[in-house]
């Protein structure tokens, strides 16, 4: 019999509640009240990301993004800024030591990319993963993911983009000097690539959850329950939400 | 003093180094590392700046010193490591 894990579909939420869902739940599975758990969402208003280890200041331009109607925040989880817009969020969360999850975390993001990578052969994209941590596609990138170990649970978060405006993402982050912004932004068009773009036609959120969820199913070979966030998820969240992601202690912190 | 350096580790993620020192008997006297690299756990990175302060900025003794706090808080980095973060520090001041 197939192992049944948790499908959350958890809408649109801003920066600071969708970070501080992904951690509710990290904390809800390590003390294991809930099984693994694959999320999927997405973001409103639109908002931009921050590794771990940036600094807000430097790679954000916090008056743009007041006067865009943007968000920002910091991610538990390394990497770089990522504009969160016309995409699909995913999230898993699942114990280090369960067996489907390589003990490398190198291994491990190969692993959870593959489940990406069976959804977009679902919507007739060829992908493939990109270490350390991205998904390409005809040699660009698609997908860009990031992960955290924290009390011996794994969280990997990422985005799959549905449709990319590279020239509004560059206007929400900091470029040093004016000089290199144009060729910066001609750079990303080159490398960054969308479900929209490739298929060359508009794509539904919608249609990728159902098509990654297969992805998932398929990789881990288990059954994806639609289910919903417990009460304690929901109280954490909300604590998660008001006191660390939204705060200016934990968004500057760097 | 306060110097900062930007560099693009070969193979790896993009990391900035804010470094204030003492000019005169060259010793870091506070560092900040940031970057879009990963490291686990995360908070080790506030562990290895503040043990790097009082190290000297010679490459041999910071890369030793590097190698040293990795061991010590069993640090997993991804994107950087002890050549690249001594480089970037060295950087600084060269």
């Amino acid at each position: 019999m197939k192992e049944k894990w948790r499908l959350l579909l958890t809408g649109f939420n801003t920066a600071s509640m969708n970070m501080a869902i992904d951690n509710a739940i990290l904390i809800a599975h390590s003390k294991g009240k809930v099984p693994p758990t694959v999320r999927f969402y997405g973001w409103k208003p639109p908002a931009v990301s921050i590794g771990y280890f940036q600094s807000l200041q430097e790679e954000v331009d916090v008056e743009s993004c007041r006067r865009l109607g943007v968000d920002y925040v910091r991610r538990v989880t390394g990497g770089g800024a990522v504009f969160h817009d016309k995409e699909l969020t995913y999230s898993i969360i699942i114990s280090e030591s369960h067996p489907m999850i390589p003990r490398s975390i190198l291994d491990s993001y190969q692993r959870i990319c593959g489940a990406l990578v069976r959804g977009f052969r679902y919507m007739n994209v060829e992908a493939s993963f990109a270490p350390v941590n991205d998904i390409i596609t005809n040699g660009k990138k698609i997908s860009g993911n990031a992960q955290t170990r924290r009390y011996n649970t794994v969280l990997q978060h990422g985005t799959i983009l549905i449709d990319v405006d590279v020239d509004r993402m560059f206007s929400l982050l900091k470029i040093p000097g004016e000089k290199i912004k144009d060729k910066l932004i001609n750079d990303a068009k080159q490398r960054v690539t969308s479900l929209s773009d490739v298929l060359g036609r508009p794509v539904l959120f919608e249609e990728v959850a159902s098509n990654m969820k297969k992805g998932f199913e398929e990789e881990f070979n288990v059954e994806l329950i639609k289910g919903s966030l417990t009460d304690d998820e929901i109280n954490d969240a909300r604590f998660f939400h008001e006191h660390y992601f939204s705060s200016d202690e934990w968004n500057n912190k760097r | 003093m306060h110097a900062r350096s930007v560099y693009k580790i070969p193979n790896g993620k993009l990391l900035k180094i804010d470094l204030e020192y003492d000019p005169d008997n060259g010793l870091i006297e506070d560092i900040r590392i940031t970057g879009d690299f990963f490291a686990h756990p995360e908070e080790s990175v506030e562990l290895l700046e503040s043990d790097l302060k009082k190290t000297r900025l010679s490459e041999v003794e910071l890369k030793q010193r590097i190698n040293s706090i990795i061991e010590k808080y069993n640090i997993s980095f991804i994107g950087v490591d002890a050549e690249g973060l001594t480089q970037g520090i060295m950087r600084c001041i060269n």
